[in-house]
């Protein structure tokens, strides 16, 4: 994994949110949005990998992100959708930041650990339209867009 | 207009699987690709697919238990087979661990079904089918019911005009399972190891409508995945010479050897579409002859190609060999694995001859030949020996194979593999003792149908390679080692000394 796939997919997960949360910035509302996200990650991953496949990847996704926020817990909770709820419940009460910076680590690790698995390619065709991820070839370009 | 269906036959992009099945594979037939673990299995599926995948004609990939699916899309990307590209319009892959979870097997029999519904491919992988039915069974599925699942699955799958692979470890033709009645298709798989060497071995079992090509045929795993070697058939002679129709061979043309006085001793030169085989111990000079009988090749026009199984990386190749190789007039397949077959040898070798246009091959030697292909097959060398000899000859080029044979002098022997019958001339090379020194002797034991020198000719080698001398004429005993000379006695007639001559 290189850091311009890394940046890509970065880049596509602050798309992603940013079109579900529009201007709004609350806490609450980019809780949803990430929860929002990582289903439509989920649904896409689970037919293709299975829900165990799914469950393995977030664990160490979460335990992983667990790392820089210690707020959050450091193992998983049976399956993913267990951990999730957990997660959601540490994310209330939390800023705005702390809830976006989260979100987007546990995101990135989660596709860092599948594109270290499967390759970024692969890993784009698997997630599809949801993360469009970028070509890492005209990653500079569209930086500078950004 | 023929009232009979018309089975339409896939190319599967396997390198010589469509050859062995007898000219692809039938479409909407329901396969069984069995076989242990890691004997390439999901290799040879993956392969299939992406070779007759397409938006137009997508392929469904089912998972279920065995290989998780994240290692198996890990590892099958390492095959340059492998198009990312096509992941999602060409190629689904579906994971149904959760409806195996379940221990309902009918469930998983429905969700296939909608699954297919829902993309109608026109391919279907189930893979591993083996965990199902381990799976139902432990969940206390009765055998009929088991069966009932396979047919229908089968009966299901055929009728959505879909080419299905059933991809398990069942152990064919031990395994008594329904499956294998079902199936149109069986292709077994199988891998042994054997000291240092593997060796992997496909062999069709079944496929309906179609005669495929019996036996066993070895194959190899490469970044580009699977390629199969289909064994060397015999192919039977009617005696009648148009059926002769890529051999231009025995047309009563002789080729010349390169080394003078050679040609005399064969009657004229070797005849064109003969086989030579070159017996003596090291250092006589086979490698040396066979050199220059592919060097004549090239001065005249007669490209060759030559298996060399000798030589050692750190020794450079004879510089006659580097020079026609250089010049485009010699392929040359040279090779140290000590795990092939017959098979891949006989493929690679015949594929060089095509693509040289060669009229001329050499094989150096045998014994090097032995000890490249896997122990699997030295028990059986000399028959492979044989099919190889009758391959060769069916494409008209003239062979030349060399074989170390160690000097001895109790016995009268050509070849260490009782394998001299399979060739049609036999050239012997011996060292005897002369005035205590080594002096090589050379012979032309048979040519067949053919007059031919029968004297033992002294050779030297020098700078410009072998020089065939005189007949040894008034000795004895040449082929014991020890020569005598035969004497005159006052009556005129011959007898021989007491001593040896030293």
């Amino acid at each position: 994994m290189t850091d311009t796939s890394e940046d890509a997919r970065r880049q596509a997960i602050r798309q992603a949110l940013s079109r579900s949360v529009g201007t709004d910035s609350e806490a609450a509302a980019l809780a949803a949005a990430f929860f929002g996200l990582w289903q439509q990650t989920a649904g896409k991953l689970e037919p293709v990998i299975g829900a165990r496949g799914v469950d393995v990847l977030f664990g160490r996704a979460l335990h992983l992100t667990a790392r820089r926020f210690p707020w959050l817990p450091t193992t998983a909770h049976g399956n993913s959708a267990a951990s999730l709820y957990v997660f959601q419940t540490c994310l209330a009460g939390r800023s705005a930041p702390e809830v976006s910076d989260a979100g987007e680590t546990l995101l990135l690790a989660f596709t860092g650990l599948l594109a270290g698995m499967v390759g970024e390619s692969l890993t784009g065709r698997l997630l599809g339209a949801a993360w469009t991820l970028r070509d890492p070839d005209t990653q500079p370009q569209r930086q500078k867009q950004a | 207009m023929n009232p009979s269906v018309t089975i339409r036959r896939l190319a599967t992009g396997v390198p010589g699987l469509d050859a062995i099945l007898g000219g692809g594979l039938p479409e909407f037939s329901f396969n069984l690709i069995s076989g242990p673990p890691g004997s390439g299995k999901t290799t040879l599926a993956h392969q299939i697919m992406f070779a007759l995948a397409t938006p137009e004609r997508p392929a469904l990939f089912i998972t279920v238990l065995g290989e998780p699916p994240l290692k198996m899309l890990r590892y099958q990307q390492q095959f340059s087979f492998f198009d990312t590209a096509r992941i999602g319009e060409a190629v689904r892959f579906v994971n149904l661990n959760d409806e195996l979870a379940t221990g309902d097997f009918e469930q998983v029999l429905e969700r296939i079904t909608l699954e297919v519904a829902a993309a109608s491919p026109a391919l279907v992988f189930v893979d591993s089918f083996r965990a199902v039915l381990l799976d139902a069974a432990k969940s206390g599925a009765q055998s009929g019911n088991l069966q009932h699942f396979v047919q229908q699955l089968g009966v299901q799958l055929s009728a959505w005009q879909a080419t299905t692979f059933l991809i398990g470890e069942y152990h064919a033709p031990v395994d008594d399972h329904p499956v294998f009645t079902v199936a149109d298709g069986l292709l077994a798989l199988r891998q042994s190891v054997h000291r240092n060497s593997m060796v992997r071995q496909i062999q069709i079992l079944k496929m309906r409508g179609q005669a495929t090509s019996p036996g066993v045929h070895t194959f190899r795993i490469t970044g580009a995945g699977i390629e199969i070697f289909p064994s060397a058939v015999v192919r039977e002679d009617s005696g009648n010479t148009a059926d002769r129709s890529l051999s231009p061979a025995r047309d009563g043309h002789r080729m010349s050897m390169g080394v003078p006085r050679l040609d005399a001793m064969l009657g004229g030169g070797l005849p064109s579409g003969f086989s030579l085989l070159v017996a003596g111990p090291s250092g006589a000079g086979k490698t040396l002859l066979a050199t220059a009988f592919l060097a004549e090749g090239a001065r005249c026009g007669e490209p060759g190609v030559m298996v060399a199984f000798e030589q050692t990386p750190s020794q450079s190749l004879n510089p006659a060999i580097d020079d026609m190789v250089r010049a485009g007039t010699l392929g040359l397949i040279n090779t140290r694995s000590m795990d092939l077959s017959m098979d891949e040898i006989v493929h690679h070798l015949i594929e060089m001859i095509h693509r040289m246009q060669a009229r001329r091959v050499v094989i150096d030697s045998l014994s090097g030949f032995e000890l490249a292909v896997a122990p699997n097959f030295r028990e059986d060398f000399r028959e492979s020996l044989f099919r190889m000899v009758a391959a060769l000859s069916s494409l008209g080029v003239t062979v030349l194979v060399t074989s170390e044979l160690e000097d001895r002098y109790t016995d009268l022997r050509f070849s260490p593999y009782g394998s001299a019958f399979l060739t049609d001339a036999i050239i012997v090379q011996r060292y005897i003792e002369i005035n205590s020194g080594l002096t090589r002797v050379m012979a032309v034991v048979k040519v067949r149908d053919s007059a031919h020198s029968s004297e033992i000719r002294q050779f030297s080698i020098n700078g410009g390679g072998i020089v065939i001398g005189d007949p040894l004429q008034g000795y004895e005993g040449l082929l014991g080692g020890s020569p005598q000379h035969a004497t005159e006695r006052p009556d005129g007639a011959k007898r021989r000394a007491t001593a040896p001559l030293l």
